[in-house]
């Protein structure tokens, strides 16, 4: 996977799957869902994210539910979550929705809002493209990174013709 | 090397695995049969699932499906989606339907009907199917894109995580419930992320399938991948008065391993509330709390509206009115226990004391229907979470309690979790 070099967002610990896709988001048209994302923690966020950002997360980052909280992210325009901790659940929903969350205890020191960071996949390092500081991480499984190359589960099914007709 | 002890987590996992392997231990990925795959009406609000189904799903009679979370529908919209997730159940054959009327919440339900047998290993599109947990069964809540996976394939993936081994010892005290348990084991535990909890103690055998099931299923409240009890003489009578027999139940090694173990005195324990917003870090024993006035109570969802919480409840209010500041709405948690509790009088005696009890449904746990409440409301609720905006409105004040605890405050207008004071 290339390296990733976007702006990042700050937030930090137990951020719940309910602020990411509220409730509301259930029955609203698709491409107004991602603009609901954190309104009820912070109001405004989801207006100024640009395609490419980042999120840096402290502490069991999307606990809750199984609603596309992840894949609200992803059409936000985020392409990573990073965090301390990440409820085992959100990973899953993350990878299967194609956006990469990798769990990096000591995260947090690394970039204030704003920084610019550069993941690098190949070499599973982080770097902060203003101070320089640097953090490695484990990387996923292959499998997993596998699924978000391919687009996440859904185009997987589909390539595999394993969907089929509306209901 | 030794041979590797596993827990009754791993075990489960190990039994499951579709290579063959001589032991699972943390840090592994196993790939996995799945038992039974559960999926529920919110399935039908996923953007891709009505539009992309799978076209044939591995075993129709291992596929259950239940409407919970919005029965019934509460506007056109849902209404219309429903209607459309309704035709899977020809198109694939499946057997196991529980439409409007029929059921009851997924993880309440799943126990009633035998889906959860010791031993087994269960996948639902719901994030409490660690519910299942009470009955010495794995349960993982995924999104549905993955369970559209598992559906076609009947396999599945997971971390092998770490376990947590926590001994549950004595009886909890007559005011105290199995939640309260719960809010303290959470309150000394913290967030848990990849890691399992197994149960154990002396305390157990005090514990009904009910009390057992409301532990389980907060579990998913700490981040916990599963949280499993053992098998016992109470979970046998329950899975033999059923007629449930056919299950190969999983009991841990001798000296199989555990990251950490510690015990809890459920003697000790004494109502306790998670304050709004969150529930790690934010738990506290009701009597610290202060007054705090309460607008709505609920009691309900998959964690606290089963039967041993209606009869709570109903002990509580009986032949009293609640406060006439306080809504009071009960949703017991499935079509058995509202038959049941209706039964015994429970249903009277709530309503007689101005509490509405509405059909089963996960109704209010969700903001959904039936109990949504509004900014500046302050709510005291048996469910399962407080997050801002859980239950409605993004300015309503959810604190979370056991629901003799929601009972007492409904009755006083303010937190309270004794009645007598
Ligand atoms: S009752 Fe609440 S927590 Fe339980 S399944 Fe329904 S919505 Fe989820």
């Amino acid at each position: 996977m290339n390296n990733i070099n976007g702006r990042v967002w700050i937030f930090g610990d137990d951020i719940n799957t309910d602020l990411m896709y509220p409730q509301i988001c259930y029955t609203l048209p698709q491409e107004e869902k991602p603009y609901h994302a954190m309104e009820a923690n912070r109001p405004g966020w989801a207006g100024m994210v640009r395609k490419g950002d980042i999120i840096i997360g402290g502490r069991n980052f999307g606990t809750g539910s199984s609603r596309p909280a992840a894949d609200n992210l992803k059409n936000l325009g985020i392409v990573c979550v990073i965090a301390e901790s990440i409820n085992g659940l959100f990973l899953r929903n993350a990878v299967n929705s194609g956006l990469p969350a990798l769990e990096i205890h000591g995260i947090s020191g690394i970039a204030r809002e704003g920084d610019t960071i550069v993941i690098d996949f190949v070499n599973s390092i982080i770097k902060n493209a203003r101070t320089e500081e640097m953090i490695n991480f484990k990387p996923l499984p292959a499998f997993l990174m596998e699924i978000i190359e391919n687009g996440g589960i859904i185009n997987i099914l589909k390539n595999k013709g394993m969907l089929g007709k509306p209901l | 090397m030794d041979v590797v002890k596993m827990n009754i987590i791993e075990n489960i996992l190990f039994n499951h695995s579709v290579e063959p392997v001589k032991y699972v231990s943390p840090g592994d990925i196993v790939t996995v049969n799945v038992d039974r795959v559960i999926m529920v009406d919110m399935a039908a609000l996923h953007p891709e699932f009505l539009d992309n189904p799978p076209v044939k799903p591995f075993d129709p009679e291992k596929i259950s499906l239940v409407f919970d979370h919005y029965v019934p529908a509460p506007n056109i919209e849902i209404a219309n989606r429903v209607n459309r997730l309704r035709k899977v159940v020809d198109r694939w054959g499946i057997k196991d339907f529980y439409d409007v009327g029929r059921g009851g919440i997924s993880h309440v339900l799943g126990g009633e009907k035998g889906w959860f047998r010791p031993g087994s290993l269960i996948a639902n599109t719901d994030s409490h199917t660690i519910a299942t947990g009470a009955f010495n069964t794995l349960g993982r809540g995924l999104g549905t894109p993955e369970v559209m996976n598992i559906i076609a394939t009947g396999k599945t993936w997971f971390p092998v995580g770490e376990t947590l081994k926590i001994n549950l010892e004595n009886r909890i005290k007559p005011h105290t419930s199995a939640k309260d348990v719960f809010f303290y084991m959470a309150s000394k535990i913290g967030d848990i992320p990849n890691k399992n909890i197994e149960f154990s103690g002396n305390g157990i055998e005090y514990l009904n399938i009910d009390q057992r099931s409301s532990i389980s299923t907060m579990c998913a409240e700490v981040s916990a991948e599963f949280a499993v009890f053992p098998e016992d003489k109470i979970l046998k009578q329950y899975m033999n008065e059923r007629g449930y027999m056919d299950y190969h139940a999983a009991v841990p090694d001798t000296n199989a391993e555990y990251i950490d173990e510690m015990s809890i005195d459920m003697g000790k324990i004494e109502p306790m509330v998670a304050m709004p917003d969150r529930i790690i870090g934010n738990i506290k024993p009701i009597s610290e709390i202060g007054r705090v006035e309460i607008d709505v109570a609920v009691v309900g969802s998959c964690a606290n509206g089963r039967l041993s919480d209606i009869r709570d409840v109903a002990e509580v209010l009986n032949g009293r009115k609640i406060s006439d500041r306080t809504r009071f709405v009960v949703t017991p948690a499935s079509k058995a226990i509202y038959e049941e509790a209706s039964r015994l009088g429970y249903i009277s005696t709530i309503m007689e004391a101005n509490a509405m009890v509405t059909n089963p449904t996960c109704g209010a746990c969700l903001g959904g229907h039936m109990g949504v409440v509004g900014n500046g409301d302050n709510v005291i609720s048996s469910t399962t979470r407080n997050f801002k905006g859980r239950m409605g409105g993004s300015g309503a004040k959810i604190y979370l309690a056991s629901a003799r605890s929601v009972a007492i405050s409904a009755l006083k207008g303010h937190i309270a979790g004794d009645l007598n004071e």
